[in-house]
């Protein structure tokens, strides 16, 4: 019952927060928000599960009880963990009261409102990431978009609305298109299944169970359904060319927004692909291995060009966002266990380097009032410890060993490789990791001349060092980076544990 | 009975701590948290000389002591990760030099950074700290992962340095590019690791099952290799992760075409220059070769390819030095070239040859920058020689070690340098006479004997003597103990380093015994199987050709004409720079003289690279904005328009929406026709 009380508690505090007095309802946010993370240390600590949920590995934590019955099927309320959600759950439960003390500072209108969205957003990612029916999921996957709308389209920057409508739009009807692949895929299963249970869906995809279904051979209608559903998570990934909602979204966001964005909502869609198509669909995967190997590489190089293009501090963070998933893409269409395994272990890792960015962006945006590259110079003068801390970060970004985005990102470079179910696959690898060659060009570039050189910005305030509250966040994250990437087996052991079970679905030939 | 590689991780992991005690509470320290790293170092320093008498004592060491990661024993990438240590005579003697010139730099900078009232001194420590560390770090690593880890640590560390001075314009770009084109190089030394590990299965250095004795015997068929890319021979395939990797040691040791980093990296402070520039993180680059030389040692296109790089930099460098204005720049310039001769000898079957270079270099360059700091700090940090002159009776303490580096660096007779480079050219000659793109190496290499003794000479003469040029050489600021005492340590070693392997004595006199460090890497005081010279020379491609006189005839000519060379490049910069008041003699080469000014526009190539590579990047922009978000709105725009057309279909009239009915049933029944075969 942890799970319920975690996701019901995280309600609670949204509605508790929301009623709060604007003046202290940071605070309160805060407070209530340590809560779950302590909740799911305990998760973490207690974890002695093993294999993949879906696959008939052990489901932590589970509940599941009948909640009602569409079409001859039951739907329950029915979550759990393995050791693919559990280091996300994590994740998101540790982001959120860092993110919620950043926005002590910028968020300076309606308070209360604010924090019970980004608590209320809280309680629906763990739904998405503890969630194995698909229904149950559904619900919390949309549901994630509302606070997100709100608090993109009333806390923004100028063009706020268009960036909200432009996420809310792009996502949902993405979420349609998988939403009709993964019915098709259900109604095609007949009687063999009776409920909408991820797991029992999936065995029974895997045992055979797929029939025709209007009028498509079952091997049409799965590759059909896998598109669909590829289709519908790729924009939310995002991955190119479905990628343009994205930069708009976090240049309009505030940075707490922004640091949830990057930080967990992008993992929502690697984590769907992950358990929809490539858990349940490994053979339809491992058909079209080369095009999303290629989508994956173009994802990787060309997020990492747009971003050497950009001025706006924010904007380079948020294309290298698209380039730090092209990877996750790769590690997980190869199918080994260093693959699949990393990529999941780069959701948490870029979860928490994109989070520091960002939030390290905007602890000088709050002193600046300007993201511009060319307006200021020589912020290190002036605010030496963030400054000191954003110039870690940003060797992180670049996958700095002994940081955890190196860990994730050699971990799929060393699956990807030489993996024996994606042809070309070194040439690909190779590809790929000369992202790690222009990460580096455009963020010691923005450094250089942002953060080095004489101090030089036209502004009426006094820019001094940044309060206490601003910092304390990003030197938590800073050292949960560097701790994942000298001991990553904090999440890895477990990661991999339920990743073999995926890998073991596609068998190759020789 | 104590077990002193226990230890080991302590050597590392001391700087590690003066890093974190620097960078934490440094400013509440005395002298910025300089003692901090002093006693660390010096720490480190004494273990590794006990490390190496343990060494001599007939131990070795190849141990893992953590796993990072592994696979769980499944899949097809089943590998583990992990670190450990690996102490055989080489990292035994790497772990002296470096914990020791980390220490006299360390002692220096209390001259340099302290007395010169210099801001930001605990982070400049916590930098020494660290950088010292992840040096550490790498020269023990006992696999090519873990090696690769601390490379790129070691990477940071210069970057922070370079640009600590971060209020100027100067340092930042320096540091920047510092790390920009190492980072290119070690783009395909990554790429190495993964292969290596896809290739073997293990990236350990060491042992029955490290990939340099897989490689072996899956050569020699008595093994075979875990994976190889599809339709590829295994002979290329190795040549091909050996250049690979090859790639990091490139960029890091500032070979061409990848060295342009290092000449703006003397935007950092001298001592910085001296520990990391020049006596340490450039050596890593071949030390990693020396490293795995059991690896490249099986091919002999990568060797080859190590031999042209590597007489190509000794030479191209050294030419670019003989212009140069200022100090530290003429310095940048030697060291190129002279990582170049180590290059040189490795390529050339010369193992014994490079370490004993990295050794003697080690000292000497190091000694060079850092009587450079010491004329630096009295004169006022105006490094331009033309304002010096004069100083060698102000300052007789820098000048007689400064002096000593000098011979050194230009291949004097009997000091270090000399008798290593000498050793590199023998073993070019003698392996080159059976090769001829060998032989080109060693011409070039023997090409920049004179070139190199010329700007060394050149630099010293007019530093030291004539008249003093400018107010500041008249009247120097005066150094202290904490800048003399380095400088005389390194000085003495600069002097006597070189008889630790006297080779060409021994072969042409017949002595027994001399040749120390030959038998010190061929593991004769014990050391790990299959890390030895010999073994390397057994599995090498090559083969000894002699001129007249056999083995000591070749020895006696080759020593005689590069001795010879070195002493004819001193005497023209003696005729033309050892006057009272020396003028420019560049005019003479002409057009030449430009070209070699600008670096042979290198620079210039890789801005216009990185200028070209915006462009892309910006038109990647204009199309992401202009196409592809271009359809994303135009397909909201389509649908909004399209809803505005549908209303009117909703018009009321029941035979109309019959109608529309009726054909879409017809067009439902169509396609599920067609894709259900009704028709076939």
């Amino acid at each position: 019952m942890i799970i319920e009380a975690l996701i019901g508690f995280t309600f609670v505090a949204a509605l508790l927060v929301l009623l709060a007095p604007d003046e202290w309802a940071g605070r309160l946010a805060f407070a209530l928000s340590l809560l779950p993370f302590a909740g799911s240390l305990s998760l973490w600590s207690g974890f002695d599960g093993a294999g993949n949920a879906l696959t008939g590995g052990d489901i932590a934590y589970a509940t599941q009880i009948e909640w009602l019955e569409v079409g001859g099927r039951t739907v329950s309320w029915f979550v759990g963990v393995d050791g693919i959600s559990l280091p996300l759950v994590v994740l998101t439960t540790f982001l959120v009261p860092l993110a919620i003390v950043s926005a002590w500072t910028p968020i300076d209108s309606r308070q209360s409102q604010f924090y019970g969205l980004m608590l209320f957003m809280e309680a629906n990612l763990l739904g998405v990431f503890t969630a194995l029916d698909f229904f149950l999921w559904f619900v919390f996957w949309e549901a994630v978009l509302v606070p997100m709308y709100f608090l993109i389209g009333v806390w923004g920057g100028p063009r706020r609305k268009y960036a909200a409508i432009k996420f809310f739009v792009y996502t949902n009807a993405a979420s349609l298109l998988m939403f009709i692949g993964f019915m098709s895929l259900t109604f095609a299963l007949g009687g063999s299944v009776e409920s909408f249970a991820l797991p029992e869906i999936t065995q029974a995809i895997a045992d055979g169970g797929l029939g025709r279904f209007a009028g498509l051979a079952p091997e049409t209608l799965a590759l059909a359904a896998f598109l669909a559903m590829f289709l519908g998570f790729a924009v939310k990934v995002p991955i190119v060319p479905f990628h343009t909602w994205l930069p708009d979204a976090h240049v309009e966001a505030p940075t707490p927004v922004s640091v949830l964005l990057a930080g967990v909502l992008l993992k929502m869609g690697t984590y769907a692909l992950l358990r929809f198509n490539f858990t349940m669909l490994p053979e339809q995967a491992s058909a079209l291995a080369v095009p999303i190997a290629a989508i994956a590489v173009i994802s990787v190089i060309y997020g990492a060009m747009l971003a050497l293009a950009q001025k706006d501090l924010k904007r380079i963070v948020a294309y290298s966002s698209v380039s730090s998933m092209g990877y996750v893409i790769l590690g997980l269409i190869v199918f080994t266990e260093y693959g699949v395994g990393g990529a999941t272990f780069q959701m948490v890792a870029h979860g928490l380097i994109s989070g520091l960015m960002f939030m390290a962006v905007g602890v000088i945006y709050n002193a600046t009032h300007t993201r511009m590259v060319g307006d200021m110079s020589g912020m290190a003068d002036r605010m030496p410890v963030a400054v000191g801390i954003l110039v870690a970060g940003a060797f992180g970004y670049m996958g700095l060993p002994l940081m955890a985005g190196f860990a994730g990102e050699f971990f799929i470079f060393v699956g990807s490789f030489s993996a024996p179910a994606l042809p070309y696959a070194p040439i690909f690898t190779a590809l790929a990791m000369f992202g790690i060659v222009i990460v580096a060009g455009y963020l010691l570039s923005a450094m250089q001349s942002t953060l080095f050189g004489p101090f030089e910005l036209e502004t009426d305030y006094d820019v001094g060092p940044a309060p206490f509250h601003d910092v304390a966040p990003l030197a938590v994250l800073l050292v949960a980076i560097i701790v994942l990437g000298v001991a990553p087996d904090i999440f890895f052991e477990m990661i991999r544990d339920a990743a073999v079970p995926v890998v073991e679905g596609v068998t190759v030939d020789g | 009975m104590i077990d002193v590689f226990s230890y080991v991780p302590a050597i590392v992991l001391l700087p590690f701590f003066s890093f974190l005690i620097a960078l934490g509470v440094g400013k509440y320290l005395p002298k910025g948290g300089a003692f901090g790293g002093i006693a660390a170092t010096a720490g480190s320093f004494l273990l590794s000389l006990w490390v190496l008498a343990t060494v001599a004592g007939g131990e070795a060491a190849n141990r893992t002591l953590y796993t990072w990661a592994d696979a769980g024993g499944i899949g097809p990438t089943d590998v583990e990760l992990s670190f450990g240590i690996l102490i055989d005579p080489l990292s035994a003697l790497m772990l002296v030099i470096v914990t020791l010139v980390a220490l006299l730099v360390h002692v220096f900078s209390l001259g340099y950074m302290n007395d010169e009232g210099e801001t930001g001194l605990p982070r400049y420590y916590a930098g020494l700290g660290l950088f010292t560390a992840s040096m550490l770090g790498f020269v023990v690593a006992d696999n090519l992962l873990m090696a690769f880890m601390f490379f790129e640590l070691v990477g940071l560390c210069s970057y922070l340095l370079i640009g600590f001075h971060f209020r100027e314009p100067g340092p930042p770009s320096a540091a920047k590019k510092a790390f920009l084109v190492t980072r290119f190089g070690d783009y395909f030394f990554l790429i190495g690791v993964v292969a290596v590990l896809a290739t073997f299965g293990t990236a350990q250095f060491a042992g029955e099952g490290s990939f340099p004795a897989l490689a072996d015997a899956a050569l020699n068929g008595s093994g075979s290799v875990a994976w190889t890319p599809g339709g590829v021979e295994l002979q290329t395939w190795l040549t091909v992760v050996g250049l690979l990797v090859l790639g990091g040691v490139v960029g890091k040791s500032a070979q061409f075409p990848l060295h342009t980093w290092l000449p703006d990296a003397m935007e950092g402070p001298t001592p910085v220059s001296a520990l990391i520039h020049a006596a340490t993180m450039v050596a890593a680059g071949v030390y990693l070769v020396a490293r795995m030389y059991g690896f490249y040692a099986l091919s002999p296109t990568a060797l080859a390819v190590i031999a042209f790089i590597g007489g190509f930099t000794a030479l191209f460098a050294a030419t670019m030095g003989l212009v140069k204005d200022e100090l530290k720049q003429v310095l940048a310039y030697s060291t190129i070239s002279q990582y170049g001769y180590m290059m040189l000898a490795l390529g050339a079957g010369g193992y014994v040859a490079a370490v004993f270079h990295l050794t003697t270099h080690a000292f000497f360059k190091a000694l060079l920058f850092l009587g450079a700091g010491a004329v630096i700090i009295a004169m006022h940090h105006n490094e331009d020689m033309w304002d010096m002159g004069g100083l060698r009776s102000k300052m007789p303490v820098t000048y007689y070690t400064f002096l000593a580096g000098s011979l050194a660096l230009a291949g004097i007779f009997p000091f270090a340098g000399f008798w290593s480079k000498d050793e590199i050219l023998y073993e070019a000659l003698v392996h080159g006479l059976n090769d001829p793109l060998l032989l080109g190496g060693y011409l070039m290499g023997l090409l920049a004997v004179p070139v190199t003794a010329f700007y060394t000479f050149r630099m010293v003469f007019l530093t030291f003597h004539g008249e003093p040029r400018s107010e500041t050489a008249r009247d120097p600021e005066p150094v202290r103990w904490n800048v003399k005492g380095p400088l005389t340590v390194l000085g003495s070693l600069a002097v006597v380093t070189g008889f630790i392997n006297m080779v060409p004595v021994q072969k042409v006199l017949g002595l027994e015994g001399i040749d120390l460090l030959h038998r010190w890497l061929d593991n004769e005081w014990g050391g790990i199987e299959g890390l030895s010279s010999h073994h390397y020379a057994d599995i090498g491609p090559y083969s000894s050709g002699y001129l007249v006189g056999g083995e000591a005839g070749t020895v006696l000519v080759g020593a005689v004409v590069s001795l010879g060379l070195a002493l004819g490049g001193l005497a023209v910069a003696w005729r033309l720079y050892n006057v009272p008041s020396p003028t420019e003699h560049t005019a003479k080469l002409g057009g030449i003289k430009d070209v070699l000014y600008n670096n042979y526009y290198l620079d210039e190539l890789q801005v216009w690279l990185a200028y070209r590579t915006e462009n892309v990047a910006g038109g990647a922009n204009t199309f992401d904005q202009g196409i592809i978000d271009g359809v994303v709105n135009g397909v909201s725009s389509v649908s909004l328009f399209g809803g505005g057309r549908i209303r009117r279909i909703q018009s009321g009239v029941v035979s109309q929406y019959a109608t529309l009915l009726t054909l879409g049933l017809i067009a439902l029944l169509l396609a599920l026709g067609v894709s259900g075969g009704w028709f076939l």
